[in-house]
Formats: structure tokens, sequence, C-alpha cells
């Protein structure tokens, strides 16, 4: 539906149909929508029970709240870019420009489901408050303790991990990428099995974890050099076999051809008028008595905007038809 | 640094009142618990006699054995051993799912059913109980008995081929664990849901999560792009200049980074402002984003060359000045020293039991106005909960407690 809130007439639409929702969700600047009198105040006095998420760059608060927010930025601050790449090298989009975007969210919506809860004992909506660069901050494990108590700046690993070795990316023999993640002694001595090699996980050679980070390039060297050996479904294959923790570094023509996200229905296909079949990731995560599901793609622009108001707030057409030629919707 | 508030109680907060029993590892499962109980709920971890969870063995130890990240995402939970192989360690098992809310597992697919502790049989002891399974690829199709781990979800679910520079090999996404607290997160939702599913309708259900599944959910337009037109994307180093240029990350002259978006005309004419160079932005040059995409290139350089130019406070006071979307590639030297996370209280600073040490670890998220999330205290020790909760829970008394501890169930 659209509606314009630089309009009187777009605010008071607005607040009948706050008055007749549960949550709000917005990502205006901080003091946009206060600057159309639309202050939680006023907010809260249209719809007590209503949660309000407010998801920007910086947060609502702290000397920055008014920067711009795109997730790039964001979540470069809160220190997930700085970490992608190899070492010494030029930082690279941790594989996705919107991936804080998407944190971002899965934390709105936690917020919003324990505000609604709340909201039903207490009759109380209130505000969630998300600044992109803290939910990304938030998820990056030990960094923050390890510089506080250490002073350990954590620096870009490549396509390794400074916990375990190897644990990391391999060239296939035809062309194509594996990832191996030996993050235990256990699991290094299956993939020195696998590799027909055992005694490469013996004590004296590089059966312990410090042993094998120690001499991370030499252990990096011999699994480079066995992966390159061999196509990536027969390496794939000897891995699983030995139960090591292994997978294909899938590109998008691989996910579509793979058999496991097709049995999980994770490539929901949805008819669109005019495009026909639009393939996106199905509903994460799976429900067993009551699974989501997609009723239909994005609308196009105004689709419900007389449904809304005609079946919502019970607006009449000669009204309807007021507010479209004054623009308000 | 923020000190903790002096250990808030629980009472104000909305997920009081709700039992969590933990019986994850490492973070993905474990994650969803974090969260439920920096918003009240009460988290019971229970954890291997031996060891317990192997998070506390991964990553930088503390100086009381275990590790920061244990200390960090264990935050608020209480720990109890339990051997759920043993037939009395079972028995416990089954007696404290009648009183819980939500269980949290990670087992690979069928172990809980060899030990006889199915979702059948716990739903038979506790109708109302959520469950939340999270395992590398799932609790169903092909591949659901392979062993997961964060790093080959991100190679499956299809980031960790975006990341790194064009052809070159492709990189960690950040963090190796980035996979599991996405899970951790989806899995959250799914508990929350089932909740309310549960305080409508008495009926509790199982929430089934993937590694793989959580990260390709996150993926925009992968997917339709390639049903749609066969596009396979490809990485694309530290700059998506498929839609926009300038859009990457620019090295300063004092060897620091930034990132700087132009995702329309408008910005670019700021940031040809900033720079000093308004010609840059005009119809004729470079002002229209077309042109600019087409000059890629020559655009990329003229910004490359101006970042170098300045070191990283001028360059950033400058893009701030004309509101041009830039800010540092931050580590983690720069986020202590920053005001933003200062302000916000992004850093909670917690004294870590027993050694004296002060752990600094990242605030809850998200910010809620009324109720907000609290960490009142870091990761237990193995077991230190154990008699308390038996005592508290099922009514056991000192003798029965030896007895379980002589039978090593707990």
């Amino acid at each position: 539906m659209t509606v314009d809130l630089l309009q009187a007439d777009g605010v008071q639409l607005f607040l009948q149909l706050l008055a007749k929702s549960d949550v709000l969700i917005e990502n205006f600047r901080p003091g946009t929508m206060e600057s159309w009198g639309l202050t939680w105040d006023a907010i809260h006095a249209a719809n007590p029970k209503l949660v309000m998420l407010r998801v920007t760059g910086y947060g609502q608060t702290g000397p920055y709240r008014r920067r711009h927010g795109f997730a790039h930025i964001a979540q470069a601050f809160g220190g997930l870019n700085y970490l992608a790449g190899f070492p010494g090298e030029t930082p690279v989009l941790p594989g996705t420009v919107p991936l804080g975007d998407y944190i971002a969210s899965l934390f709105g919506a936690i917020g919003v489901l324990i505000a609604l809860r709340q909201a039903e004992k207490t009759g109380c909506g209130q505000i969630v408050d998300v600044g992109i660069y803290e939910a990304v901050f938030r998820v990056l494990e030990e960094i923050a303790a390890a510089y506080g108590l250490h002073g350990t700046v954590r620096e870009r690993e490549g396509s390794g991990s400074f916990v375990a070795c190897p644990h990391g990316h391999f060239r296939t023999k035809n062309d194509k990428w594996i990832a191996i993640a030996c993050t235990t002694d256990k699991m290094f001595e299956r993939l020195a099995v696998a590799m027909g090699r055992p005694e490469l996980a013996s004590a004296a050679m590089y059966g312990d974890q410090r042993k094998r980070l120690a001499a991370r390039a030499e252990v990096n060297r011999i699994v480079t050099e066995w992966v390159g050996s061999h196509g990536r479904n027969e390496v794939l294959g000897i891995c699983l076999k030995e139960e090591v923790p292994a997978g294909k570094v899938n590109s998008i023509a691989d996910i579509f051809a793979d058999e496991h996200f097709q049995a999980r229905g994770n490539l929901a296909s949805v008819p669109v008028e005019g495009l026909g079949e639009v393939v996106v990731p199905g509903v994460v995560p799976r429900l067993s008595a009551t699974p989501g599901r997609i009723t239909h793609l994005g609308p196009s622009l105004g689709d419900a905007t007389e449904a809304v108001l005609g079946s919502l707030l019970g607006i009449e057409a000669v009204e309807i038809q007021r507010l479209r030629q004054q623009r308000v919707i | 640094m923020n000190p903790a508030p002096s250990r808030p109680s629980t009472d104000a907060l909305p997920l009081k009142g709700i039992r969590v029993l933990d019986i994850a590892t490492i973070i993905a499962a474990p994650f969803c618990a974090t969260v439920l109980g920096e918003f009240g709920a009460d988290v019971i971890k229970l954890e291997h006699p031996e060891g317990g969870d192997g998070l506390r063995k991964f990553g930088t130890p503390s100086m009381r054995g275990d590790t920061l990240t244990w200390l960090s995402e264990s935050r608020n939970k209480r720990s109890m051993t339990l051997d759920l192989r043993t037939p009395e360690g079972a028995d416990v098992f089954r007696q404290l799912i009648a009183q819980a809310d939500v269980l949290c597992e990670n087992f690979r697919t069928g172990t809980l059913e060899k030990w006889g502790l199915g979702w059948d049989v716990l739903k038979a002891i506790n109708p109302r109980l959520v469950m939340l399974r999270v395992t590398g690829y799932g609790q169903t199709g092909p591949y659901k008995d392979r062993p997961g781990f964060a790093r080959v979800a991100h190679a499956v679910g299809g980031i960790a081929y975006l990341a790194g520079m064009p052809k070159g090999t492709p990189v960690t996404p950040g963090s190796t664990t980035l996979g599991d607290y996405m899970t951790g997160l989806f899995g959250c939702l799914g508990v929350l849901m089932a909740l309310r599913h549960r305080d409508l309708t008495g009926e509790g259900q199982c929430v089934d999560a993937a590694l793989y599944e959580s990260v390709f959910r996150c993926t925009e337009e992968l997917a339709p792009a390639y049903g749609l037109y066969g596009v396979v994307r490809e990485r694309a180093g530290s700059s998506h200049n498929d839609f926009a240029v300038p859009h990457g990350h620019f090295s300063t002259k004092d060897g620091k980074w930034v990132a700087i978006t132009c995702a329309t005309d408008l910005l670019f004419g700021r940031l040809a402002q900033a720079m000093g160079r308004p010609e840059l932005a005009h119809a004729s040059t470079y002002g229209d984003q077309k042109t600019r995409l087409a000059h890629r290139h020559d655009v990329n350089e003229i910004v490359r060359d101006w970042c170098g130019s300045l070191n990283r406070e001028d360059l950033l006071a400058r893009c701030y000045e004309t509101d041009t979307p830039a800010g540092p590639l931050n580590n983690i030297a720069d986020i202590f020293g920053d005001r933003q996370f200062h302000a916000r209280r992004n850093m909670v600073a917690m004294d870590a039991p027993d050694t004296g040490e002060q752990v600094i670890v990242p605030a809850p998220v998200p910010r809620l106005s009324d109720t907000q999330g609290s960490i009142r205290a870091l990761g237990p020790k193995l077991g230190e909960h154990t008699d308390e909760v038996l005592r508290e829970l099922l009514d056991l008394n000192n003798e029965q407690i030896a007895t379980l501890r002589d039978r090593k169930a707990i």
C-alpha cells in the first residue's frame, strides 16, 4: 500500500493503521519519523500494545546515530569486513553485501517476538532498537574478550582459521573448490586415513592440533597437494566415507543441481505474473507443527492500497478517491 | 568500558519463567539458548561429566582453563553434568524434560533416538516441549548424516564461493563461526514462534534448523537471478561493482581501510564534494551511475588515489561533513576506542569468577526499551550447578545425588 507520510492526511491514515496493527517496522534515519509528528509518544498513544522495530546503521542513540547506515558500511564498522580476505591484503566482502542487514534483521525479529510476548502479558508495547553494526559485532565470538585481556587484534585469516588446521578451502584437480574443517585431532586422523597417509596423524607427526598449527604451511601443502590430485566429487566422496567434515564450495549453479537442496525444499519456486516461476530460498527454520510458507513474492507498488483502506479501516470509495487525488496514497 | 549493572535480577525480564535445557555444543544451538537467557529464561546446560561442552576448549584459553568464547557465550547459563548414555542419566533427563519449556540439541541425526530420547519419547513426557534441533544439513534429506561445521556450511550454503578476489582462493566470510551464529538466530526465532503456538494450543513441536540453510537464506537475489537469467555470481573482491560505483574498500595514507558506498548519483555527488572535486559529478563526467559503471576502473582509481592521500580520520571527517556514506573498517582495537560503541554500551566488562580476570564481552542485542536483556554472569564452571538443579527441580537429597555421582551419571 502506498501512503505519503509528508502529508497530514497521510499521517492520520497511518495512525489509524497503527491502531489495528501489532508491529511497526521502520528504518528511517533517527529523528525522521519524529519530524513528521510520529514520535513514540504519538505512536504509543495510538496503540499502547504496538511493538516498534527500529533498524539503522548505528542505532537510535550515540554520536553516530544520524550517519548513513548502509549494510556495507555498518558491517565494516562492526568489525566483520576487516576480517575477510588474506593477511596483509585488501579486505573483501564477507560473501554478500547485505549480510549485516540480514543479521540485524534476525536480531530485530527476535526482539519483536520477545516484545510481543511481553505486550500480551502487560498490555504495553515497546521499542526494539537495533544498529546493524552492533548486530554484526555481537556475533564475532571471542575477539573482544581476547583484545581486552591480551591485546590480540584479530587479523584476516584468508581461507584458513587461527584455531584449527587444516581448516579451509582447497582447489580440486578440475579447478573447483572444497572446504575441509578438521576442528579436532580426531577429524584430522580421519583425513589422514582418507588421504591414505594415516601416519600423518601419529603423535610424532601432526596428530596434535598445536603441532599442526605450528606447522600450518606444511600441513596445508600436503592437503592442497592431495586435494589437487583428485576431481571434486572424488575427493568429497573419499572425505565423506571417512566422515571428514568436508563440502563443496557451492556456486549458485552447484546449489540448483544439489539433491539435498532439492530434498529439503530450499529452492522454492513461486509463480509471478509476467515472469513465470521465480526461484527463491525457502522458509527457514522448519517448524514441525506450524511450518511457514510463501503465499506470494514481493507485491507490485500499491497493489493492496484499496483493500487495506477498505477492509481494515472501513474507508469508503469516495474518500479513497479523494486520498488518491490528493496524492496521499 | 561499562561495568555490568550489579547482578540485575531476572524478575522484570520478559522470558522469566521459561526454562531451557541446553544439551548442545559449540555455538549454533547454544547461541539460541544464550539469547533466551539474556532476556530472562533459566538456561541449564547439561554437559558430559568428562570435559563438558567442546566450547570450553575452543579458542583462546582463559586463566580458569576454559576459553573466552565459552565465558562470553555461556553467559547467564547454569552448568549441570549429566551422562545421557547411562540409564540413570537418561532417567534424570526425562524428569528434567517434564519441567522444561525448550530443549536445544545438536547431536548428529539419530543420536538421541539411539539413546531412547527421540522426539516421540520427549513429546510423550512433555507435550508442551519445544525442541530445537540444529545440524549441518537438517533432520531430513540425503546429506542428513554428514558431519556439519560452519566452515562447511558457508561453503555449501553459497557465501564462501562469493568471498574473495575474483578468480582467487575463496576466503572465510569474515568469521569461521558466522553460520553457527546465524543458525542460532534462526533457531531462536523458531523457538519463540513455537512457544507462542504452544501457549495458545498447548502443543509443542520441533524446530529443525540446518547450518547451510541459514546461510543460503541470506543470499538476497542469488537464487532468482540464476533461476531466471542463469547468472552465476562470482567473487567480487572488495566491491560490488555490478550495481554501483564506487562501492568498496579503499586504503588510506596511514595504511588503514575505509568502506565507501555510492549507491546513487546523489551520494556520488556528495563524495565528489568531499573530495573537493564537484566537477566529477557533472553530467558530462561521472555524474551518472551508468557512466560510472562503464568507467568503473577510472572512477575507482580516482577514489583510490584520493583515499591514499589522506589519513583515515581526516578522510572520514570530510565524508561525514558532506553526508557521504563511508566508514572505517574497524579492527577490534579501533572498536575499543570508538565513541559509538561506548555510547551504546556495546561492550560489558564482567569479572570472571575465581580468577579476578576482567573479561570484556559483547552486550546483548537487540535493545528493548522496557525490558532490556542483561548479562548476569559469565559461563559457569563445569558442573557448578549440578547439585543446585537436582535439588531445586527434582527435589533430590544428598544421598540420591551421591548415588548418581557414584554411578557416573553426573
